[in-house]
């Protein structure tokens, strides 16, 4: 965070961004950074013994069942910074979380793109945000095949039109204009990149 | 079911000799920065092609994994065979620059219905004969992960559609390829440059029946999907891994920092 705004004080920078909760299985946080947190506040919630979910698992857990201030799943947006990139395990990991949570609203985020899960039991209106985001996107079937998904807004729309890996799936994707709307019989991945500012 | 053997020799410094299946290599850049390693599958790939933006990748950054060197004589070196694409990444001077070194340039600019990396595999299979023996032939390909996620994910889907080839995609980090349904599968682990952190992906379909040995959490008869269970965050436990399941499985494991 510092690194972001390099005309200021590192330390005043890192208190002004202290984190509310830090929670996972502790084997990578540094000592000092550890510290650091703890003695400004910052709850630490140490899960190093429970090795069957992943670390972002355990945070979506925590927010969904001991944040009640946020917690209103009808209105309840998870951003994710980080989930993307490195290990290839871990994304396949990290995306799963979407599905298993899919009556959540998680947005995993790098520096070139978003995703989130568009379930299947509800048709979908994506307002495009064009200042940000576009014109790259994709609607991707990830964990099994759609025989049905219906587009409007792309410049390649869908039409009662099969998805599948080893077959089409709609990647290069471009959105037209502002609003883009999608319905499928399976849960479906979108992907917009984010515009370099 | 017939056998299939997998191993990473292509991340040695040289390859063994008899070392499982005889491969020859082809390898294809895109257009993310290169993995340290790009020098060394260059090294082991008897056809280089570019897709497009890599060739200005390849042009831009292999110097800087030579810094001791001149960069032209780097550039030179390091001359791609083909570059095949759309066109609309590479810069003038970069395609200029391999087109006065004899690089064959296939301009596909009039064909949107497949990506870069499409292209580049449907090259490789129909038209290199010197390394068109299927059953031997593993495409590698480099920048093929990060960057725009719908891009990654066409990529994915690139081995899905060529499920016959072997190709696998490699990034700083990891490296993934299929294991098709279609065979029972050994993969020997190079474990001085890969490993311990590994994953099995029902990608894009469930897995009824899915089981291995050679991993700290092996599947039996195990079901994953998207949803549920799926095999992220497992370790290799030795040497070798063996995977049998009803559907295509996306091997994943983590390249070492060296």
């Amino acid at each position: 965070m510092p690194l972001l705004f390099p005309e200021e004080d590192a330390s005043d920078v890192r208190r002004r961004y202290k984190p509310d909760v830090i929670k996972g299985d502790m084997d990578s946080i540094r000592k000092e950074v550890l510290d650091f947190y703890r003695s400004l506040g910052t709850e630490i919630i140490d899960k190093s013994h429970d090795q069957d979910t992943t670390d972002l698992h355990k945070c979506i857990t925590y927010i969904r069942d001991f944040a009640p201030d946020v917690n209103k799943s009808s209105q309840l947006c998870i951003l994710v910074a980080g989930a993307l990139g490195g290990r290839y395990d871990h994304e396949m990991g990290n995306l799963n979380v979407l599905y298993c949570f899919s009556s959540l609203r998680i947005v995993l985020l790098s520096d070139d793109s978003l995703i989130y899960l568009l379930p299947r039991t509800h048709h979908h209106e994506i307002h495009i945000q064009t200042s940000v985001e576009g014109p790259h996107c994709g609607l991707i079937p990830i964990g099994v095949p759609s025989r049905s998904s219906t587009t409007t807004g792309l410049r390649w729309n869908l039409n009662n039109t099969e998805m599948r890996f080893g077959g089409l799936i709609s990647s290069s994707n471009i959105v037209v204009g502002e609003k883009v709307t999608v319905q499928s019989d399976t849960d479906l991945l979108w992907t917009i990149s984010i515009k370099k500012l | 079911m017939d056998l299939m053997h997998h191993s990473s020799t292509f991340l040695l410094p040289t390859i063994p000799l008899h070392h499982g299946p005889s491969l020859t290599y082809a390898l294809v850049v895109l257009n993310q920065t290169l993995p340290r390693f790009a020098p060394l599958l260059w090294k082991h790939a008897q056809l280089r092609l570019c897709a497009d933006g890599g060739a200005n990748r390849v042009f831009d950054e292999m110097p800087l994994l030579f810094p001791e060197e001149d960069a032209s004589d780097v550039r030179r070196r390091y001359k791609p065979d083909v570059i095949k694409g759309d066109m609309d990444s590479i810069r003038k001077e970069v395609l200029d620059f391999y087109r006065s070194l004899g690089t064959e340039i296939i301009d596909k600019s009039h064909d949107q219905d497949t990506t870069d990396l499409h292209k580049c595999i449907t090259y490789i299979r129909d038209f290199a004969p010197d390394v068109n023996k299927s059953s031997q032939l593993c495409i590698l390909v480099a920048g093929a992960l990060g960057g725009r996620y719908d891009h990654e994910m066409g990529n994915l889907n690139v081995l899905y559609c060529f499920s016959s080839l072997r190709i696998v995609l490699l990034s700083d980090d990891s490296l993934i390829y299929l294991l098709p349904r279609t065979h029972h599968h050994e993969i020997h682990i190079q474990t001085s440059v890969e490993g311990p952190h590994c994953g099995l992906i029902p990608i894009g379909v469930p897995s009824r029946s899915s089981t291995t040995t050679g991993l700290r959490w092996n599947l039996n008869n195990t079901e994953m999907r998207f949803g549920g269970l799926i095999s992220s965050s497992n370790i290799v436990v030795g040497e070798k891994v063996t995977v049998q399941s009803d559907t295509d499985l996306l091997w994943t494991i983590s390249i070492k920092k060296l």
